[in-house]
């Protein structure tokens, strides 16, 4: 173990990542995931809760900053504060739920020991014990920096060393407006159930995945072939519910997505898509569309439609789908063990209609049980698996390289096609671990 | 009638277990859902995502799905045992609401010991009508009782 340590010392983790390759180690071993959480998770903005989750005074989640879980927690004079679930008594966490109501505090089930919503001390029971030896002030619960944009709330570990929140979005967040924008009143709800679930391997596989549209015609090649015998056997195209669409998409040829954009941008985020262009007018017979053009006015309202993004991947935490109305978050558990924990969104004032539909896509594009997540999660298993041997040490990741559309300094586009999105994570990570 | 009833739960859950899975479709009639929620207190499959929420067509996929020897997630396919106990029915609006307990194990054999066997269970309720003289299913319900948790892949239908 101590040889371990000390080779880790010698080996800085940026020499791990090359313009075109990354070593396999990055997904395989516990000590940079370790490292990872300190110096990626301890750094950026972490997306945690949006506003409409606190209703009244009290009211709290728990969500995990990488390895560790923090409270927020609404306080009466309307400020969210973020404080890590943990006493600072004897350490034991004080929240056992996901979410809940506490407007008295935050109550240590161990000694009773309680705790305002911004992490200062209400109430140590029996303190005369103590003495003089006990400052309340100086046991108060950390603080977590929170800031917010339009309505969602990050977290930063880093605390004042972290630069704003909105030099981390940068051209993001153009995406995160995609999905507000598209509120007829300019305000979201975000729904009561979350939709949870887990994989046997590493966290950075989902983000290397998921703006990767290459595999979808292999990965998930079966699930376009049932769904093809399927629309057969119903009658044809026209009689098939959008689940079953959903899944024949995977089966595009590449041509498609070679002409698709991808974007990426500093700070390893990226997403597939664009403008379909001006040419799109919005049909003012549909309900939805006349309320967001009462709200925005015709010309931002067609500028709001126009815009057809597929996930937004916000490094390292966060994957936004603002047409289906969903944000998943990712919970590093281990360098062997990752969670997902999905969110859909109301659009306050559309008809009950595009909720259900973002429903029904995330049910079926989402689930641990959808035929297509599922062959991604034995996908990244093997992953895993596989890396473990150590036959090869490097891995390739050069597909578009020399494809690029366009370098716009905030941000640069590519072909769909390209593992463009890849090497920018990479970048990401390389500088984050690189500092020590 | 009772006695019917608990055969016809108890023949549902042995088709999964044979992987009759053509037979198992064909127990559901063309409007039918089935539904595992996220969470106990969900009041309805629209109110928020679903673990399933199958109709008919999803249902077909799924099945035919598990057949095909491409489809990574099932290979190699996995393989489940159900216990169903406590079937008890009550008439309802348009036919008979049953509810069961049901325990199903699975198995894939994925080189990882006893991390391959995994134990899913809960009440399911059935949602049942007679047409032409036989039962089938218009509804099924598993409310897991942990299904507000996190899950890795599901294949095999519960």
């Amino acid at each position: 173990m101590a040889t371990q340590m000390r080779e880790r010392d010698v080996l800085s983790p940026a020499d791990l990542v090359r313009e075109d390759e990354v070593h396999r180690s990055v997904y395989t071993d516990p000590a940079l995931f370790d490292l990872e959480m300190k110096r990626i998770y301890g750094r950026a903005w972490l997306y945690l809760a949006h506003r409409s989750e606190f209703k009244e005074p009290g009211d709290y989640v728990v969500r995990h900053m990488g390895t560790q879980a923090v409270i927020l927690t609404l306080e009466k004079d309307g400020e969210v504060h973020a404080i890590f679930n943990r006493c600072t008594h004897r350490g034991a966490t004080l929240c056992a739920f996901d979410k809940g109501s506490a407007p008295n505090g935050h109550q240590c089930p161990y000694h009773g020991w309680m705790f305002n919503a911004d992490g200062t001390v209400r109430f140590i029971p029996y303190d005369k014990g103590y003495a003089d030896r006990l400052d309340k002030g100086e046991f108060g619960i950390t603080r977590v920096r929170l800031e917010e944009y339009r309505g969602f709330l990050f977290g930063n570990l880093a605390g004042d060393e972290a630069g704003p929140l909105d030099d981390f979005l940068g051209h993001m967040k153009s995406s995160i407006d995609d999905l507000v924008d598209r509120s007829p009143t300019g305000e979201l709800e975000c729904g009561p159930y979350v939709l949870r679930h887990y994989y046997r391997a590493n966290w950075k596989m989902t983000f290397e995945n998921l703006n990767d549209t290459v595999h979808p015609g292999f990965a998930h090649a079966a699930s376009v072939v049932s769904a093809k015998a399927i629309t057969k056997e119903v009658g044809g195209p026209e009689n098939i519910v959008p689940t079953l669409g959903m899944m024949m998409a995977n089966g595009k040829p590449v041509q498609f997505f070679q002409d698709l954009d991808m974007v990426t941008a500093p700070g390893g985020h990226s997403y597939i898509g664009g403008h379909m262009g001006a040419d799109y007018t919005p049909d003012t017979s549909d309900q939805y569309t006349r309320s967001l053009m009462d709200f925005h006015g015709q010309e931002k309202a067609r500028d709001v439609l126009s815009v057809d993004r597929h996930l937004m991947l916000l490094y390292p935490s966060s994957f936004w789908h603002a047409r289906y109305q969903t944000i998943r978050i990712i919970r590093p558990v281990r360098h062997n063990l990752t969670e997902m924990i999905g969110f859909v969104f109301r659009l306050k004032g559309a008809p009950e209609e595009t909720y259900r539909n973002a429903v029904e896509y995330c049910t079926g594009a989402n689930s641990a049980a959808s035929p297509v997540i599922s062959d991604d999660l034995e996908i990244y298993e093997r992953l895993l698996l596989g890396n473990g041997f150590d036959q090869r040490e490097w891995i390739p990741m050069s597909r578009g390289i020399e494809e690029d559309r366009e370098n716009a300094g905030t941000y640069d586009r590519m072909p769909a096609t390209s593992e463009g999105f890849i090497r920018n994570q990479f970048k990401a990570w390389a500088s984050y671990m690189g500092e020590a | 009638m009772s006695e019917e009833v608990r055969l016809f739960v108890e023949r549902e859950a042995q088709l999964l277990d044979q992987m009759r899975y053509e037979e198992w479709v064909a127990l559901f009639l063309p409007d039918a859902r089935y539904w595992v929620p996220v969470s106990l207190d969900q009041p309805s499959p629209e109110a928020g995502p679903s673990h399933f929420h199958d109709d008919i067509q999803v249902l077909m996929v799924r099945t035919h799905r598990l057949a095909n020897p491409r489809a990574f997630g099932a290979e190699p396919s996995p393989r489940t045992v159900h216990t169903v106990s406590g079937v008890s029915s009550e008439e309802s609006e348009d036919g008979l609401k049953v509810t069961s307990s049901q325990i199903m194990l699975e198995y894939r054999d994925r080189g990882n010991y006893d991390e391959d066997l995994r134990l899913f269970g809960g009440q399911v309720t059935h949602h049942l009508r007679r047409v032409d003289g036989a039962l089938r299913i218009a509804q099924k319900r598993i409310d897991l009782i942990n299904a507000q948790g996190a899950f890795n892949a599901m294949l095999a239908p519960l």
